[in-house]
Parts: C-alpha cells; sequence; structure tokens
C-alpha cells in the first residue's frame, strides 16, 4: 500500500516487540522509518542525523524508565521545531500534555498506544503532527473535561457543542470534525463560534491556537 | 576426643595457657575497671547516710520534725532527679566497657522521654520516675556493689599470686642476717582472705611460690566467673530492656515489610506496563492492520465472517488494554515515579470538583511514603466528590520536619465518619501501618477538614 504523501519518521520504543511492529506498520502504508531506536539520546542523535518529519516517542524508556521520553520530546521541540513530536505512552496524565503543550500545540501529539490499533485513525493523527498540527488523546481531553472546574460554563453548552469542543481539542480541524460527526463543514463553524461565545473565549486563528484555547479553558 | 592423653594435654594447655591470654588480660581490666566504678556508689550511699545522720541528729534541736521531713523531702527529690541520671551515665561507661574489654556490644536504651505536660522541677521528677532504664541502671550499680567485691578478690587473686612468686627470689637479699637474730615472719597472700600464710624461712618460701603459683593458674578462671556474673548483669540491666528491642525490632521489620510491599507493587505495574501491556498494544495493533486488510478485500461468505471476527477480537484487544491500564494505575499510579506533587496534580486535575492545590516538599518522601499520601489524597477527593455536594477541595501538602502532612478539606455538607465505612476507616488503617495520623473534623453542615500525618521516612 502506497501513502499519498510519504513521511519520514523516527520511533523510539524500549518494547523491540512494539517498536518493530510499528515500524512495520508504518513502512507497510508507505511511510518511510528512518531509524528505530530504545531511548532518548539515541533519539536525539537520530532526529539530527535524519530531520524526519515526525518523531514518534514513547515516554518510559531506559535509563530511569519514568518520563525519559517526554523530556526528550521536549528538547527535540526545542532544537528541531520542524520535526513534529507524537508522545506515546501506555498511560496519559493531564500533566504530561500540559508540559509538553507548553507555549505552543504546534506539531505535538500525545496518545495512548492503544490507539495505534485503529490504523487509520492513527496514521490521521501521525500525519497532523507531521504538518504542524496537534493531536490530543481523547482521554486527555475526557479527564480535563471531566474535571468539575468548568462543570457550569460546560453545562451551558449543548451535547452537540460537547462533542465538537471535545474533538477540537483533540487537534482536529474542522473538516476533520465535520467528517468525523458527518455534518458539515458549516455547521462545525456555526458550533464553535458558538462555544468560544459560551465560554467566552478569545476568537482563534488556527487548529493550534484554538487547543490551547480550549486547554486554557480547561486547566485554568 | 577419643584420645585421652591428647585431650588431658589439651586441658593442660588450656590452664597453663589461660594467664597469658588477650582474653585474661581484657577481663582483669573489666575487674580493675569495675572496682572503683562499683564502689563508688557505696561512697554515695556512706555520704547520704551521713547526711541522713546529721539531719536526725539536728532535728531535736529544733524540737521539731519538720526540718528532717523538709530534708527528707530534699533528698528524695534529688535521688528521684539525680539517681537515673547518674545511672544512665555510669551505666553508658560500663557499656562502653564491656564492648571495649568483653567483647559484649550492648545498645543504648532509648533516652528518656521528657514528662509532656509539666516543666521546672516537677516535671524532673516526673521523667526521673518513669525513666524504667534510668532505674535499671540504679539497680545494676547496686547490685554491682557486692559483684565488684568479688572482682576486688579477682584482682587480689593475680596480684597476690603474682607477688607469691617472688619470695624465693628476693629472700636471699634481705634476710641474711647473723644466726641468733629472729625476724617476724612475712606474711604471704592465700585465696582465704583475713589468712596470710606466715613465711619465716628459705624453704618456707617455695610453699609461698607453690600457693602463688595455684593462685595465677586460678585467677583467670575466678576472673572469668565473675566478669560472666557481670556481662549478664549489663546484657540485662543496661540494655534497651527486652520489650524495648522487640519494639525497635518489630519497627524496623515493620519498616521492611512497608517499603518492600511498595516496591513489589512497583515492580509489578513495571512488569505489566514492559510485558503484558505492551504485547497487547502490539496484538491490537496487528488486528488493526488485519482489519484494514481484511476491509479491502471482496470476497464471500468466508471472507466476511473473517472481518466478523477480526473485529471482535480487536474490540476485545482493546478494552482488554484499557481494563489492564486501569489495573496498572490501581496498583501503582505511574506519575508517582515523578513526584508526589506531580501526581498530586495529577489528580487534582481530574477531580470531579474544583481542586486548590499546594504543595511544599522541599524533600521527596519514601516511595511507601508517597504512595500511602497518593491513595489517600485520592481517596479523600473522591470522597468529598461523591458525599460533601462540595464546591471547592482543597489539597495541602507539607514536607518539614521528617514529617509529611496531607491535607484535604472541602466546604460541603460535613458528617464524614469512619464508622460509617466510606473507606476512612481503611485509609487509617493503612497510614497507621507507618505510625502515621489521620484526624478527621467533618461536624454535621460542614466543613470537612482530613489531615493526615506521615513520617517523612518509613
Amino acid at each position: 500500500m502506497r501513502a499519498v504523501d510519504p513521511m519520514r519518521v523516527v520511533v523510539a520504543e524500549d518494547a523491540a516487540v512494539f517498536r518493530e511492529g510499528l515500524a512495520r506498520l508504518l513502512e507497510d502504508r508507505g511511510h518511510r522509518v528512518c531509524a528505530a531506536v530504545a531511548d532518548g539520546e539515541a533519539l536525539l542523535a537520530a532526529v539530527a542525523a535524519h530531520r524526519p518529519d515526525v518523531a514518534v516517542v514513547d515516554i518510559r524508556m531506559p535509563p530511569t524508565h519514568t518520563d525519559e521520553g517526554l523530556r526528550a520530546a521536549l528538547r527535540l521541540r526545542a532544537d528541531h521545531p520542524g520535526t513534529g513530536v507524537l508522545v506515546f505512552s501506555q498511560y496519559v496524565e493531564t500533566r504530561y500534555a500540559a508540559r509538553l503543550l507548553q507555549g505552543t500545540a504546534a506539531g505535538v501529539g500525545y496518545l495512548l498506544k492503544d490507539r495505534v490499533a485503529d490504523v487509520a485513525e492513527f496514521l490521521d493523527a501521525l500525519r497532523r503532527v507531521a504538518a504542524g498540527g496537534t493531536a490530543l488523546d481523547p482521554e486527555v481531553v475526557g479527564q480535563l473535561l471531566g474535571a468539575g472546574r468548568h462543570a457550569k460554563g460546560l453545562a451551558g453548552l449543548t451535547a452537540r457543542e460537547r462533542e465538537v469542543l471535545a474533538l477540537m481539542a483533540e487537534g482536529r480541524s474542522n473538516a476533520g470534525i465535520a467528517e468525523l460527526l458527518v455534518i458539515s463543514g458549516g455547521v462545525v463553524e456555526k458550533h464553535v463560534a458558538s462555544i468560544f461565545a459560551k465560554l467566552g473565549l478569545p476568537p482563534a486563528e488556527g487548529d493550534n491556537r484554538r487547543v490551547l484555547a480550549v486547554l486554557r479553558y480547561l486547566e485554568a | 576426643m577419643g584420645d585421652p592423653l591428647t585431650t588431658a594435654v589439651a586441658w593442660g594447655r588450656t590452664v597453663l595457657l589461660a594467664p597469658f591470654g588477650r582474653r585474661a588480660r581484657n577481663e582483669l581490666l573489666f575487674c580493675l575497671a569495675g572496682v572503683p566504678l562499683g564502689l563508688g556508689l557505696a561512697v554515695v550511699v556512706v555520704w547520704l547516710m551521713a547526711f541522713a545522720t546529721v539531719v536526725a541528729l539536728l532535728s531535736p534541736r529544733f524540737e521539731s520534725t519538720w526540718v528532717a521531713g523538709v530534708a527528707l523531702g530534699v533528698g528524695a527529690v534529688l535521688t528521684v532527679v539525680l539517681a537515673p541520671w547518674a545511672g544512665r551515665r555510669l551505666g553508658a561507661v560500663h557499656r562502653r566497657l564491656g564492648a571495649g574489654l568483653l567483647g559484649t556490644p550492648v545498645a543504648a536504651p532509648p533516652s528518656p522521654e521528657p514528662a509532656g505536660r509539666w516543666r521546672g522541677l516537677p516535671g524532673w521528677v516526673a521523667t526521673g520516675l518513669g525513666d524504667g532504664p534510668g532505674w535499671r541502671a540504679v539497680a545494676y550499680q547496686v547490685v554491682k556493689l557486692p559483684l565488684a567485691l568479688l572482682e576486688a578478690y579477682a584482682v587480689i587473686c593475680w596480684a597476690g599470686g603474682l607477688a607469691n612468686l617472688t619470695y624465693p627470689f628476693w629472700w636471699g637479699l634481705f634476710r641474711n642476717h647473723p644466726p641468733g637474730v629472729t625476724l617476724d615472719p612475712v606474711p604471704a597472700v592465700t585465696p582465704f582472705p583475713g589468712r596470710p600464710l606466715q613465711i619465716a624461712t628459705y624453704p618456707e618460701t617455695f610453699l609461698a611460690l607453690g600457693v602463688g603459683l595455684a593462685m595465677v593458674l586460678a585467677a583467670p578462671w575466678v576472673t572469668r566467673a565473675v566478669v560472666a556474673a557481670d556481662r549478664r548483669l549489663l546484657v540485662i540491666l543496661l540494655g534497651p530492656g527486652r520489650l524495648a528491642l522487640r519494639v525497635r525490632d518489630l519497627e524496623h521489620t515493620r519498616a521492611l515489610a512497608v517499603d518492600d510491599a511498595a516496591a513489589q507493587l512497583r515492580r509489578v505495574e513495571r512488569d505489566l506496563h514492559d510485558g503484558a501491556q505492551i504485547r497487547l498494544a502490539t496484538l491490537a495493533m496487528h488486528l488493526g492492520l488485519a482489519r484494514e486488510t481484511l476491509a479491502g478485500l471482496d470476497g464471500g461468505d468466508d471472507v466476511g465472517r473473517a472481518r466478523e471476527l477480526v473485529d471482535a477480537a480487536h474490540r476485545d484487544a482493546k478494552q482488554a488494554l484499557g481494563e489492564l491500564r486501569d489495573l496498572a494505575r490501581g496498583i501503582h499510579p505511574p506519575v508517582l515515579d515523578s513526584g508526589l506533587d506531580d501526581a498530586l496534580a495529577s489528580l487534582a486535575a481530574t477531580s470531579a470538583i474544583p481542586v486548590e492545590l499546594a504543595c511544599d516538599l522541599p524533600e521527596r518522601p519514601a516511595p511507601a511514603i508517597e504512595t500511602i499520601a497518593y491513595f489517600c489524597a485520592a481517596e479523600l477527593l473522591a470522597n468529598a466528590a461523591k458525599h460533601s455536594h462540595a464546591g471547592r477541595v482543597t489539597v495541602q501538602a507539607d514536607g518539614r520536619d521528617g514529617s509529611l502532612v496531607l491535607e484535604v478539606g472541602d466546604d460541603g455538607v460535613g458528617g464524614a465518619d469512619p464508622a460509617r465505612g466510606s473507606g476512612l476507616a481503611g485509609l487509617a488503617q493503612r497510614v497507621r501501618t507507618v505510625d502515621g495520623r489521620m484526624r478527621i473534623a467533618s461536624p454535621r453542615g460542614g466543613p470537612t477538614l482530613v489531615s493526615v500525618q506521615l513520617p517523612l521516612r518509613t
């Protein structure tokens, strides 16, 4: 299978079985895996050498098996702004998401490893991140939406608007939201405008800024 | 042991060499030091008795007994305050001697606990009265009195025996008096105090030599017997006491058990993360690929059936991943690895009630403590969300002076009661495993404040 628009990818994952599976999946879909490494140092070296479109980074890697992947991802973002970083983990913490999205949401993703099971969805998220967009796991968004801080503000939204809000927070474009909810782009735009008005958010241009605006609102 | 001759030779060697060993020397030194230390108390007692006598003699002069009463009172107070204090200090000297010379290290008893409410003299008296190890040290000093006499006897055995050995050598030098002159006989020490041997002639000096030899050979064994008795007393009366030792031991092993349990849970979570979870994620990924591949095929019923089966397997794998993740998080939340403040922030971010979080943890607590604090906060937040109808929750974690204080408060309806089984009793139990304390203030109508105090180290 050939991809419409092949990406150059570096994979950092310490579990060999998953690393190889992921590399095979990407190659199978026509993307190029420049390097598949097992720790943060090797990741930084590989990215410096290959300048990929996107790096897929596991959070827990040797030597400490805590958050070196996250730290490596933050360094990548500082050193190679042109490379998207998709942080990949077996659990998601809103705290980590906040650290990752500090300042900008451009070219950043944070997903559960489970998401790779839905191949098309996963590749879509990876492509978004590679193109400078955002991909935030529904679980993170769900946790933020479920946290009762903004229960009052969110209560003013219709069920549909809440759905749209969640998808916005995940980093999806209006077109993506329209496709997922099977509605027209115009309707999505109307929902978005309504949400921003109801939550009292300043209008934000671009999907990334929109993500940040929503997250700031949810985390405040 | 078969050969009687070998046995006899071995015995002989032991007996003959005993006086020259390091052990004999050390035990003798212990006795030498013990005599003044042991008799020192006798001096004090005699002095006190003299004091009492003087008081008793003086009191009729004042034609009243109140002077005697006051003097006795002062004496009693002084005794209560000073005796355990002095006992502890002398005890420390004895313990050091025991460790250095007898090779019997005895752990020091715990320091006296200051009596809580009283200050000044009443406080000192209360502390003195309650100082069990101090009084045991006094008891040692009392028992040491007769023991010191026996130790003195052992020293005499050594010194007298050695002196007796010299008689034949100097006799000729001092006793070559002209015939007809009669000199007083020279006394020689015997093992029987007060019964000296009278040596009048040169041949008799060999009797002294014989007695001396016997004494020197016997002295190490006499010393050893006395010292053995002293050593037992040392262990029983100057140690921390069997109960205190047991408590110390139990505290230590409990801390090990708590740490071990925390470490094991961490390991289980890590094994799940690196093992089953990653395999399952890979499996789900492959099923996802298979699903897409099958979707691209057109075929008959068989392909349709296969598609259904793979769909089901794919769904199940994803669900299992979710369940496994929840399980792992319940065993050991991975975010705890980056610190309690991060973990609490994660909890706060996902709480159903808005949380105001303040963390001040200059020093990182032990992993087991972090785990307990985390689960306390999680449970208390969940309780607040479920029962309190609160609009705000505050979570505060402060680590200072060796303890971690976690406070979770809300402005809800109150009425939290551990007796009514809201998980609070379980929490209190968990907190107690590390000598922590949990205080609940939750009057009907609110507000609720639960304060958990934990040591920073197990």
